[in-house]
C-alpha cells in the first residue's frame, strides 16, 4: 500500500498500480483514450495528463508508476489547459458532424470536450480529409475522419484475438486505421472493437441509425448464447406508441466470467429475443385465447394424471425448474431433462464461446433432475402425454405411438406446430429474472424486463396459473426451496456478483 | 454569490389607501374609452374568418416546415435532437442511410402530430442543422379526422416559407 496526495486529499493505492488505474478506481476522472483496463498502457493520446509535484511538466496518469507520497493535482489551470490544447489538436481534422454519428451521447471526445472545450475554431486550413463509412467486416463501419489514433482497436486484434486485422497506415495527419487489402476485418469477437472505440470511428453497422443511445434502457442480464453465461447491458427503448424492443447487447464488466467483451454471436443474438416475443398460444395449429389456452393445460394434465412427462430444456432458470418440479410432483408426473440439441461442438472455441449451448445445464445436477438418455426412454415409453418446456424437439418422439397428447410450452414459436396439441408461450429470456449456473460453475442472477405488450406470462406464472397459487418472486422460491439447497449462497449476494459454487 | 436585499413596498399610507392607484387605473380605462368613442375606425378587432389578420410576423410560431438545400434535397439529417427536445414527444422519426453522397444520414420517416404539438418552438431551437422552422404562418389548420393532424414528411418539406420571412 502506498499513500498519495490528490487535489489535497489522501488517498491509499496499491503499489505496483499505473496511476490512472488506481485514479479510476477511486471515482476521480481522467480523461482518457487510448488507455483500456485490457489492453493496458499506451501512452499515444496524452489525455490522461496530471500534474505531479516535483515534475517540471506534467504527466500522462497512464503511463506513470506509483510512489508512495506523490502528490498529485487533476484539476489544476494548467492542466486544464493543457488538456484544453490536447482536445484542440485532436479536433482539427474532426469533421464534427456529431448529429449523423451514433457515437454521440456515449463519445469520450464529446464528453471531455463539453468539459474543458476551446468553444471556437482557430483553424484556418482545410481540414484533412480521410474515407468515411468504410465497411471492414464483421458488422464494423469505419470512419477515418473521426478517429483520433488511440489504437486500441489495432491492440485489440493484437493482443486480444491475435488476429492482427487492423493496422495505423501512413504518417502525421495523414494517418489512418485500416484494414490489409482483401483482408477483412474476420474474428469471432471482432465487434467489441465498436465498444472500445472511444470515438464514433468505429460503428456498428448492426446498431446504425437505428436508435440514439440517450434513449436506450440498459438492463443488467446475463447472455443466453452458450453456457459461458457472460455478463452483458440490454439496451432497449419502449418508444411511444410502439412495443418494448431490443436494440443491443453490450458487454458488461465481470472479472469472473467474460471480463470486458463478448463474442459477436451472443451480440446478435438480440434479434431472436425480439421475434419471440411475437409468440401467440395454439391449439392444433391455431391460433388460440392465452387464458383458454392455459385451461386446456389444466384439463389435459388433469386427464392423463400420473401419465404425463414433463422434458426440460437445460437453458431454464434455477426457479423455473425448482417451479416445474412441483409441478410434476403434483400431477404424479415424470421429469427428465435429457437433451442432445442444445449442443454444438463447432461453437465452442478456447476463449469465450462453449459448444454447450444451454444456459443452465448445471442446475440439472444441483436439483436432482434426470438427465440421462436411459431413464427417458424408459419414462416415454410408459407415457401418454409430453409436455415439452423450453424445447421444439418432439418430432424425436414420433416413435413412441403410447404417446397422445403433445403440449409445447416455449418462448419461440414451435417450427411446425401442427404436431403439437397444444402450444402456450412463454417470456423470453431478457423478459424475467431468474439464477443460473454457467459452465464454470458460478452462480449468477440475470435480471432484464423487457416489457411485454401482449397477456403472455413467464414460465413461474403459468406454473402459479395452473396450482392456482398466488404468483411468486425469486425470492419467493429461493425462501421456499432453493435456500435449503444451496446453503452457503443467498439470492442477495448473487445479485450483485458471480459467485463461484463450491459444490456441485 | 452576493446577495441583494429587495425594498419591500406597501407600507406606506399612500399605499395602504388603495385608491390613488384605482383611480390611475381608471384613468387609462377611460382615456381609451373616450378615444375609441371618438373614433371607432381604430379598434384592434377583425371579422375573422372573412378578414385575416395582418399582423403575423416571421417570428410568429406556426405549422412546423422541413428546410432544404441548395439542390433541393432534405436538409435534416435525423438526429433526433427535435424529437429528444419536444416536451409533448409528438416528432417521429426513422432514420436510415442516405445513399446520394450528400450526407450519411436522412429521415425515412419524419411526422409531427399537430393534436399533441404545444407550438413550444423547443425543436426548431434544439436544431443543429436549421432543418425544421416554424415560420410558415400557418396559425390554423382544420382537418376531418385525426389522422389527418399527423403531417408526414412530404408535407412537411412542400410548406413554404410565409413572405417577408428569410
Amino acid at each position: 500500500m502506498a499513500t498519495i496526495t490528490v487535489d489535497d486529499v489522501e488517498i491509499k493505492v496499491k503499489d505496483d498500480a499505473l496511476l490512472i488505474e488506481e485514479l479510476l478506481a477511486n471515482g476521480i476522472e481522467i480523461p482518457h483514450f487510448c488507455y483500456h483496463p485490457a489492453l493496458g498502457k499506451d501512452g499515444n493520446c496524452r489525455m490522461c495528463m496530471v500534474e505531479i509535484e516535483g515534475k517540471k511538466r506534467p504527466q500522462i496518469a497512464c503511463d506513470t508508476p506509483i510512489k508512495d507520497g506523490m502528490v498529485i493535482r487533476t484539476k489544476s489551470d494548467s492542466i486544464q489547459r493543457v488538456k484544453r490544447q490536447i482536445l484542440e489538436m485532436e479536433l482539427i481534422n474532426h469533421p464534427i458532424d456529431c448529429p449523423v454519428c451514433d457515437q454521440a451521447g456515449e463519445c469520450s471526445l464529446q464528453n471531455y470536450y463539453m468539459d474543458v472545450g476551446l468553444y471556437e475554431s482557430r483553424l484556418s486550413t482545410t481540414k484533412t480529409r480521410g474515407q468515411k463509412h468504410v465497411d471492414i467486416g464483421a458488422n464494423v463501419v469505419l470512419d477515418q475522419e473521426r478517429c483520433v489514433l488511440c489504437t486500441r482497436c489495432v491492440r485489440f486484434t493484437k493482443d486480444i484475438t491475435k488476429t492482427k486485422e487492423l493496422g495505423v497506415l501512413n504518417r502525421t495527419d495523414h494517418s489512418v486505421i485500416t484494414t490489409f487489402p482483401g483482408k477483412p476485418l474476420s474474428n469471432p469477437y471482432a465487434m467489441n472493437v465498436v465498444d472500445l472505440c472511444p470515438v464514433g470511428a468505429l460503428t456498428s453497422s448492426d446498431f446504425r441509425f437505428h436508435k440514439r443511445v440517450w434513449f436506450l434502457k440498459p438492463d443488467e442480464g446475463i447472455c443466453n448464447g452458450c453456457s459461458k453465461g457472460c455478463s452483458i447491458y440490454v439496451d432497449h427503448h419502449k418508444a411511444k406508441y410502439e412495443d418494448d424492443t431490443i436494440f443491443r447487447y453490450r458487454p458488461r464488466y465481470n472479472d469472473r466470467v467474460n471480463g470486458y467483451f463478448i463474442c459477436d454471436d451472443g451480440r446478435l443474438s438480440y434479434k431472436i429475443e425480439n421475434k419471440n416475443r411475437d409468440s401467440y398460444a395454439q391449439i392444433r395449429g391455431n391460433e388460440s385465447e392465452h387464458e383458454y389456452a392455459t385451461g386446456k393445460l389444466v384439463r389435459l394434465l388433469k386427464r392423463h394424471h400420473g401419465k404425463a412427462l414433463f422434458l426440460l430444456s437445460p437453458s431454464l432458470s434455477l426457479e423455473e425448474m425448482v417451479e416445474v418440479k412441483r409441478l410434476a410432483k403434483y400431477y404424479d408426473a415424470k421429469i427428465s431433462g435429457y437433451d442432445i440439441n442444445e449442443h454444438d461442438p463447432k461453437f465452442g472455441d478456447d476463449y469465450l464461446k462453449c459448444s454447450d449451448l444451454s444456459t443452465n445445464r448445471r442446475g440439472f445436477n444441483l436439483l436432482d433432475i434426470d438427465d440421462k438418455e436411459a431413464n427417458l426412454v424408459e419414462y416415454a415409453s410408459g407415457s401418454e402425454m409430453l409436455i415439452l418446456i423450453g424445447r421444439d424437439d418432439a418430432s424425436g418422439f414420433d416413435k413412441y405411438k403410447n404417446i397422445s397428447v403433445k403440449v409445447s410450452i416455449n418462448a419461440s414459436m414451435p417450427k411446425s406446430a401442427e404436431i403439437y396439441d397444444l402450444f402456450l408461450p412463454m417470456k423470453t429470456h431478457m423478459s424475467r429474472e431468474g439464477s443460473f449456473i454457467n459452465i464454470d460453475g458460478y452462480l449468477q442472477f440475470h435480471k432484464t424486463h423487457v416489457e411485454y405488450g401482449t397477456q403472455t406470462q413467464s414460465l413461474c406464472d403459468i406454473v402459479t396459473t395452473v396450482l392456482e397459487e398466488q404468483s411468486s418472486t425469486c425470492r419467493d422460491i429461493w425462501d421456499k426451496s432453493l435456500t435449503s439447497i444451496i446453503k452457503n449462497i443467498d439470492l442477495e449476494d448473487i445479485k450483485k456478483e458471480s459467485i463461484k459454487m463450491s459444490s456441485l | 454569490m452576493g446577495v441583494k436585499i429587495v425594498p419591500r413596498h406597501g407600507d406606506s399610507l399612500k399605499e395602504k389607501l388603495y385608491l390613488l392607484a384605482i383611480v390611475g387605473g381608471l384613468k387609462v380605462t377611460f382615456s381609451h374609452f373616450m378615444k375609441n368613442l371618438k373614433d371607432t375606425s381604430n379598434i384592434e378587432t377583425i371579422c375573422y374568418p372573412e378578414e385575416q389578420p395582418k399582423d403575423i410576423t416571421s417570428r410568429y410560431r406556426g405549422v412546423h416546415r422541413l428546410t432544404k438545400r441548395e439542390d433541393d434535397s432534405v436538409r435534416c439529417v435525423a438526429c433526433f435532437m427535435c424529437a429528444t427536445a419536444c416536451p409533448a414527444e409528438c416528432i417521429f422519426i426513422e432514420a436510415v442511410e442516405r445513399e446520394d453522397g450528400v450526407d450519411e444520414k436522412m429521415p425515412s420517416k419524419f411526422s409531427i402530430d399537430l393534436l399533441e404539438c404545444v407550438f413550444c418552438g423547443g425543436c426548431v431551437e434544439a436544431c443543429p442543422c436549421d432543418a425544421i422552422r416554424m415560420d410558415t404562418g400557418i396559425f390554423s389548420f382544420v382537418k376531418k379526422n385525426r389522422e389527418d393532424f399527423v403531417l408526414d414528411r412530404d408535407t412537411l418539406l412542400s410548406h413554404k416559407p410565409m413572405k417577408g420571412s428569410n
